[in-house]
């Protein structure tokens, strides 16, 4: 349990700005591109 | 979901020829991108969250996806400059011109579904109607407005994975892993492992 908790901060720690930052940029490239774009999957078909 | 790949490819591309190149990856510098998270909401809500798009009113979804492309084009154009932007921007001109001609869906020919689904299934569709909780619209290939630039192509037969898509979706893929691919700007240092910002995105 320790060990787990102690890894999880490690990990937590090491999160920047600049990643959350890159994590946002890429849901905004994502949610422009599914906006605008208008494909259509065939498993949605008849559901 | 071939969207999200397209986004996934560049990405990847971008930080793979960052390394390549020694330097560190810049995801592209866009402006006003509240706007992104706003005008995409009436789409998640209508299209893409399970618990919402089946009870979202098929006549509500015309409008909510003509003033929501409308919302993605003023911010693609706030943001012209950036590399790939352009092409995106083609190709949502593409498809709102499409879905504007067509009642305000993506028109879908009945031969196109043909290649879509089974037979049984296929058959079971009525023309005039949404498909699912799509922004298709399933037409007559002589009812469709701009026929072209509709959900007309589809992948070889021998993929499993069935989708179709148009003109404009391309331009969209392509402008997008351009902008994630190929971002401006160059790195202010050469970090191993981190990422470093030059131009602070703007939200």
């Amino acid at each position: 349990m320790k060990t787990t908790t102690a890894r999880f901060a490690s990990v937590v720690s090491k999160i920047q700005k600049q990643h959350v930052q890159f994590v946002l940029m890429a849901l905004v490239v994502l949610m422009l591109v599914l906006g605008a774009g208008a494909p259509v999957e065939g498993g949605t078909i008849g559901h | 979901m071939i969207l999200g790949l397209a986004v996934i490819a560049g990405i990847l591309s971008g930080l793979f020829l960052a390394r390549w190149k020694k330097e560190t990856w810049q995801p592209p510098a866009l402006k006003h991108s509240w706007l992104v998270l706003v005008f995409f909401l009436p789409q998640l809500l209508a299209f893409y969250l399970p618990s919402t798009r089946n009870l979202f009113p098929d006549h509500l979804v015309p409008a909510s996806l003509v003033i929501s492309q409308l919302g993605l084009l003023a911010f693609c154009t706030l943001n012209w400059r950036v590399a790939g932007m352009p092409v995106l921007t083609i190709g949502l001109l593409l498809n709102l011109a499409v879905i504007l001609a067509n009642g305000g869906f993506m028109p879908i020919s009945t031969e196109t579904v043909s290649r879509l689904v089974p037979p049984d299934t296929a058959s079971k569709l009525e023309i005039g109607e949404r498909l699912g909780a799509s922004k298709d619209i399933l037409l007559a290939p002589d009812e469709i407005v701009f026929p072209w630039l509709a959900d007309r192509f589809a992948p070889p037969d021998w993929i499993p994975y069935r989708f179709a898509f148009s003109v404009g979706d391309i331009f969209i893929g392509l402008g997008a892993f351009i902008l994630l691919a190929f971002p401006a700007g160059k790195a202010a240092s050469i970090q191993k492992g981190s990422i470093n910002y030059v131009n602070q995105p703007d939200f």
